[in-house]
């Protein structure tokens, strides 16, 4: 199945939309290592606007973002009539404890959800193998 | 009955000054008739002498006819309506007695008729002391419950009605506990310490502070110290009075610093998790090219970043179970493997100090029901413990197999310092520690705090055993998945697996 061959591959694309530098650099590395083509986007606006290209099999989103919040390029992405047929997997990373009716969006939404701080590189690498692509 | 002695006594004095003075009326009746006044003064004098004499001959036989008898009838009178004579006495009947009929007569009348008076005024009295025992208990301001040896509320003030937001109507005939929902800091709770004194005390009494008392609606939880009174043979059912005092205020102070904590910590994070990423970065690098002290140093880095990570977890996971916002997700799990994944990242740990993990993990143990990330917070908190008290030994001993009540006991066990057994019952407390190894030993005093805390969530025990300069073993139990998983009925998740930092929804099992 040619879904397989991307995942066994690890050619799909990245898009990480993370306004902290370090951070985005470290996942860059790493997912490059580990053969992922990673961009990188710090503002939420044009986040969004990148996402909505669709060239990205998987969007990491950062929830406090500048210009825009994660939870809205989310909502957008999710949007039929904003973001239509929208094929990339989202995956929110986070360190901030969500409330309920924002948690329950997100379970809703996304595809994926991720505390950064309990998790390194290296296990990011890991979790995302996991994905359907 | 103090009432009854006393008016005896006044009836005694009554009858003794009525029998005397009637005989010294009579006699001075007849001295002081017109004949007597006409006598000469050896007539007088000799009336004079003549009348002691005659009065001291004549008492005893007076005394007998006129005082022993009447008296003994008043007595039995007395003695029968008595509400605490040993035996009954028969009625006496005045009106048989030879002499004084009509004197004694009226003296028992009296007898009867004042105690009468005297019963109604003891129950007046006692109607008013109900009356006005009713009205302090009703109004005083420290909440207080009068429980019987079911442990159900038999009595609330207002004040405890108004403390616990219910009606005293709402409140009376239900257990304690229904009503209640207490934590207790220490391993005494009341509830222990009840089923205590009732085999050994026959009246007891015991405070407990800091006891919480978590709230069964949105309320703000409420913080007490609780003092018990308990009397094996109390009258009117009542086995048990709780008296609480409210330290809300003083005591949320600490659970406000720990927010306070927990919001400077959370800032950590971050900084920690892209030390522990570079550091991973260069370990990628470096592998293998390193000198071997080199690569020591880096291994210390990487303990060392893993350390902080944990106290930051545990000083935020301790403001969620303060705040009740520990959320926990049981899963399915190979305990055996979760154990040893977590025991793992200590090793590092344990390496830098010397010790060596042994682990002793049962086979074919069954599947458990935890949340991944807080049940490896306790094993990383005890055997974290474990490393910091071990002293010289170097080695620590990890167990796991199923136990006699058919639930999955883990246990860590080392070999260093030990634990007094006085400090046994308040090491599961918020800030404990044991005092005198505060200065050597570093910590928060809340890794055992939480670990009891996560555990309870989880419907497990934890426990502890120690000998001073043996060692300690810390133990917890957990339930087989099998006996959880009709309590876990979250059909919502279904979709979503989740991992030990995060989740994904599809169906690819995320395990690790």
């Amino acid at each position: 199945m040619p879904d397989d061959q991307t995942a066994s591959t690890r050619s799909a694309s990245v898009l990480c939309i993370e306004d902290e530098h370090f951070i985005s650099e470290l996942y860059a590395r790493a997912l490059t290592k580990a053969g992922y083509t990673v961009t990188v986007e710090l503002d939420g606006q044009k986040g969004l606007e990148l996402a909505q290209t669709d060239q990205f099999d998987i969007i990491l989103l950062d929830l406090m973002i500048p210009t825009m919040t994660g939870i809205e390029v989310l909502k957008q992405l999710r949007d039929a009539d904003a973001t239509p047929h929208l094929h990339s997997k989202i995956i929110i990373t986070t360190n901030l404890e969500q409330r309920d009716e924002v948690r329950a969006d997100i379970e809703k939404q996304a595809d994926g959800y991720l505390v950064k701080a309990e998790i390194t590189p290296r296990e990011l690498v890991e979790f995302l193998s996991h994905l359907d692509a | 009955m103090e009432y009854l002695h006393k008016f005896t006594g006044q009836i005694r004095t009554r009858l003794f000054a009525i029998i005397i003075l009637d005989n010294f009326i009579f006699l001075a009746d007849w001295f002081l008739t017109d004949k007597v006044m006409h006598l000469n003064g050896y007539m007088l004098l000799a009336a004079i002498v003549v009348v002691p004499v005659l009065t001291l001959t004549l008492l005893p036989w007076l005394s007998t006819r006129y005082l022993a008898q009447p008296t003994k009838l008043i007595a039995e009178a007395i003695l029968h309506i008595a509400p605490d004579a040993p035996n009954p006495v028969p009625a006496p009947n005045p009106n048989s007695a030879h002499f004084g009929k009509e004197l004694v007569a009226n003296l028992v009348h009296d007898v009867y008729q004042l105690a009468t008076i005297a019963d109604q005024a003891t129950k007046a009295k006692a109607a008013d002391s109900e009356l006005q025992a009713n009205f302090i208990i009703g109004n005083l301001p420290l909440p207080l419950l009068l429980l019987d040896a079911k442990q159900t509320i038999v009595y609330a003030n207002e004040a405890a009605a108004k403390y616990l937001n219910l009606l005293p109507a709402d409140m009376t005939g239900k257990e304690v506990y229904a009503i209640m929902d207490m934590s207790f800091p220490s391993e005494q709770t009341f509830d222990t310490w009840l089923s205590d004194v009732r085999e050994h005390n026959a009246t007891a009494t015991n405070a407990w502070e800091r006891v919480r008392l978590n709230p069964t609606d949105t309320r703000p939880r409420q913080l007490f110290d609780l003092a018990a009174y308990y009397n094996k043979d109390n009258s009117n059912n009542i086995e048990t009075i709780l008296v609480l005092f409210d330290h809300t205020k003083a005591y949320s102070q600490d659970d406000q610093a720990i927010s306070f904590i927990a919001l400077s910590v959370h800032e950590l994070r971050t900084p920690l998790t892209l030390l522990r990423g570079y550091i991973e970065a260069f370990e990628d690098e470096f592998a293998g090219k390193l000198s071997p002290e080199m690569n020591d140093f880096m291994f210390k880095m990487s303990a060392t970043a893993q350390q902080l990570t944990a106290f930051v977890n545990n000083i935020l996971n301790v403001a969620r179970v303060d705040d009740d916002q520990l959320v926990l997700e049981l899963h399915e799990e190979q305990w055996g493997e979760v154990v040893r994944s977590a025991a793992n990242n200590l090793a590092l740990r344990a390496k830098v100090r010397g010790i060596t993990l042994e682990y002793s993990i049962a086979p074919n143990l069954p599947t458990v029901g935890v949340d991944r990330v807080s049940i490896m917070e306790v094993i990383n908190n005890l055997v974290d413990n474990a490393i910091k008290y071990s002293g010289k030994a170097t080695r620590i001993r990890i167990a796991a197999a199923l136990n006699s009540e058919g639930l999955v006991e883990t246990t860590v066990q080392d070999f260093g310092v030990g634990i007094p057994a006085n400090i046994i019952p308040n090491l599961f407390t918020k800030f404990y520690r044991d005092h005198h190894n505060r200065a050597q030993i570093g910590g928060t005093g809340l890794g055992l705090y939480l670990s009891r805390a996560i555990i309870t969530a989880h419907g497990g025990n934890i426990w502890v055993k120690s000998k001073v300069g043996e060692g300690s073993i810390f133990g917890f139990t957990l339930q087989p998945y099998a006996k959880l998983a009709d309590e876990v009925k979250n059909s919502d998740n279904k979709e979503i697996v989740r991992g030990a930092h995060g989740w994904i929804k599809n169906h690819s099992l995320y395990r690790r």
